[in-house]
């Protein structure tokens, strides 16, 4: 178990030297970067946008309900939404999702071309295929995904305001005073910085597996399974230590 | 030329390739034949470098291959073509955008000149009208075509096909087969062919080697084949009822 373990790692590692080697011809890796932005980016705004708005709301709402003492002031609905959906929906619960998405794209994309030798084409014509197939996929979600995280947060933070004032749980100007409330700028910062390792994460640990897949389509829906398994709890973890180093 | 020398690979233990040694000759095709799980697809993606093998040597004409690091493999990868057994054209990509691949990746020629070695090399295959669809949208028989196409996009001096027929009807086998022999014959290229197809072997056979259990059992030319000595080459081309019918007549 423990060697299997050693091994896999390992082997990430070389692909991940495979990956940052230097690229053949950077035209064409900028133009693959730029597809990327659309098929991993630009086309993940919609998930992102529905789903922080109703996080938003949701948090919203349970503020609200924990919160019903009259000692607390109502201000503190829109500061909880707020912190919580910068400190830890965004990044965390939006990568989670991302994971699904992306991860699973990522690697069912690269499975299925290692499957019908379109990475062996890409070998023997001299192209260094790690590279041109992940290195744009890596730079296109980790730049993208800080924007896709303020996007979240935004639209996060509209839907508790909207989901709090229409069920009345909250007024439209104690709402928006708790979000300006005792704004602290780095949990912004701190939010990125975990987006952008998140980002990586899913995308070389998804490629990963796709990458060294052997077999046929079966094992293409594994390793697509695999790489959302293994990227959610690498998320975690990394939630963990990330919040430690970076709040404490 | 390339030149094969005692080549061995096994995998997880298995030995798979048992001390190959043969010469593929310039300006012929070069065929591997043997029944399926003989070891010739292993044999040929050793011979391009997919494969790492365990022993043995893979001159390509004067360069020790198998000896070479991936960087410096280059050269020598860039005189290569290969067309796959399912084609392994680029599903993202339209049939001329497969076969301008090679050209962006490893040429800074002008795009008017791409767009005419693009069209020369669909042309050549007899791809007509076909340019702007994607591998989904065309046949069988067309994305070989188109495979072939990109692997002579960079005038290969090697050419490799795995299985070329597997899956085409006879007719258009045949002119796979013909397409194949006649670029080989028009470029001067050392082309090897793996196959289990007997009409392949009698029409374009000018080199033939025989595997069986990973061995080479038997060297020839498609005007030797049929009257060998080795029992598991006339087991194998006298397989299938017509040609046991035949074999009298023919011996």
């Amino acid at each position: 178990m423990m060697i299997k373990f050693l091994t896999q790692l390992g082997r990430y590692f070389l692909l991940l030297k495979k990956v940052f080697a230097k690229p053949e011809k950077h035209s064409i890796y900028y133009k693959q970067t730029m597809r990327e932005f659309v098929f991993l980016g630009l086309n993940s705004i919609g998930i992102v946008t529905i789903i922080s708005f109703f996080m938003g709301a949701v948090i919203t709402l349970q503020t609200a309900y924990n919160t019903e003492n009259p000692i607390y002031p109502a201000y503190l609905i829109g500061l909880g939404c707020r912190d919580s959906i910068i400190l830890e929906f965004s990044s965390t619960v939006a990568a989670l999702i991302l994971a699904g998405k992306v991860g699973s794209s990522i690697a069912s994309e690269i499975g299925t071309m290692r499957v019908t030798e379109q990475i062996d084409a890409l070998e023997i014509m001299g192209v260094n295929s790690a590279s041109y197939l992940i290195l744009p996929k890596i730079i296109a979600t980790v730049l993208f995904n800080p924007v896709l995280t303020l996007i979240s947060i935004t639209v996060g933070i509209f839907g508790g305001w909207i989901a709090g004032t229409l069920s009345g749980v909250i007024t439209s100007e104690d709402f928006i005073y708790g979000i300006q409330y005792s704004f602290i700028p780095y949990y912004i910062t701190y939010s990125m910085i975990k987006t952008v390792f998140f980002a990586f994460i899913i995308t070389s640990v998804s490629a990963f597996q796709g990458y060294y897949v052997d077999g046929g389509s079966l094992e293409v829906g594994r390793a697509s399974t695999k790489a959302v398994v293994f990227s959610s709890v690498l998320i975690l973890l990394f939630n963990v230590i990330l919040t430690q180093l970076l709040l404490s | 030329m390339i030149n094969v020398k005692n080549l061995n690979k096994s995998f997880n233990g298995n030995i798979i390739l048992n001390d190959i040694s043969v010469i593929f000759e310039a300006g012929k095709t070069n065929l591997i034949i043997g029944m399926s799980g003989s070891g010739k697809t292993v044999l040929l993606k050793s011979i391009v470098g997919l494969h790492d093998i365990d022993s043995g040597e893979i001159w390509y004409e004067n360069i020790l291959f198998n000896k070479l690091a991936f960087a410096d493999r280059k050269e020598i990868l860039s005189e290569m073509g290969m067309l796959f057994q399912g084609s392994a054209l680029f599903d993202s990509l339209t049939a001329e955008q497969n076969v301008r691949f090679p050209l962006d990746m490893f040429t800074d020629k002008p795009i008017e000149e791409k767009n005419d070695r693009v069209n020369f090399c669909l042309n050549r295959v007899n791809i007509i009208n076909a340019n702007k669809l994607f591998p989904s949208e065309l046949s069988g028989g067309m994305k070989k075509r188109v495979a072939i196409a990109r692997a002579i996009a960079l005038n290969p001096k090697y050419l490799f096909c795995d299985e070329p027929n597997s899956g085409l009807d006879p007719i258009t086998a045949i002119l796979i087969d013909a397409l194949i022999k006649e670029l080989t014959e028009e470029y001067s290229m050392t082309t090897i062919v793996n196959t289990h197809d007997m009409n392949s072997v009698m029409e374009i056979g000018e080199k033939i080697i025989y595997i069986s259990e990973g061995e080479k059992c038997w060297e020839g030319d498609k005007n030797e084949i049929l009257n060998s000595d080795c029992k598991k080459l006339n087991d194998f081309v006298f397989a299938n009822s017509l040609a046991k019918k035949l074999r009298p007549k023919i011996k």
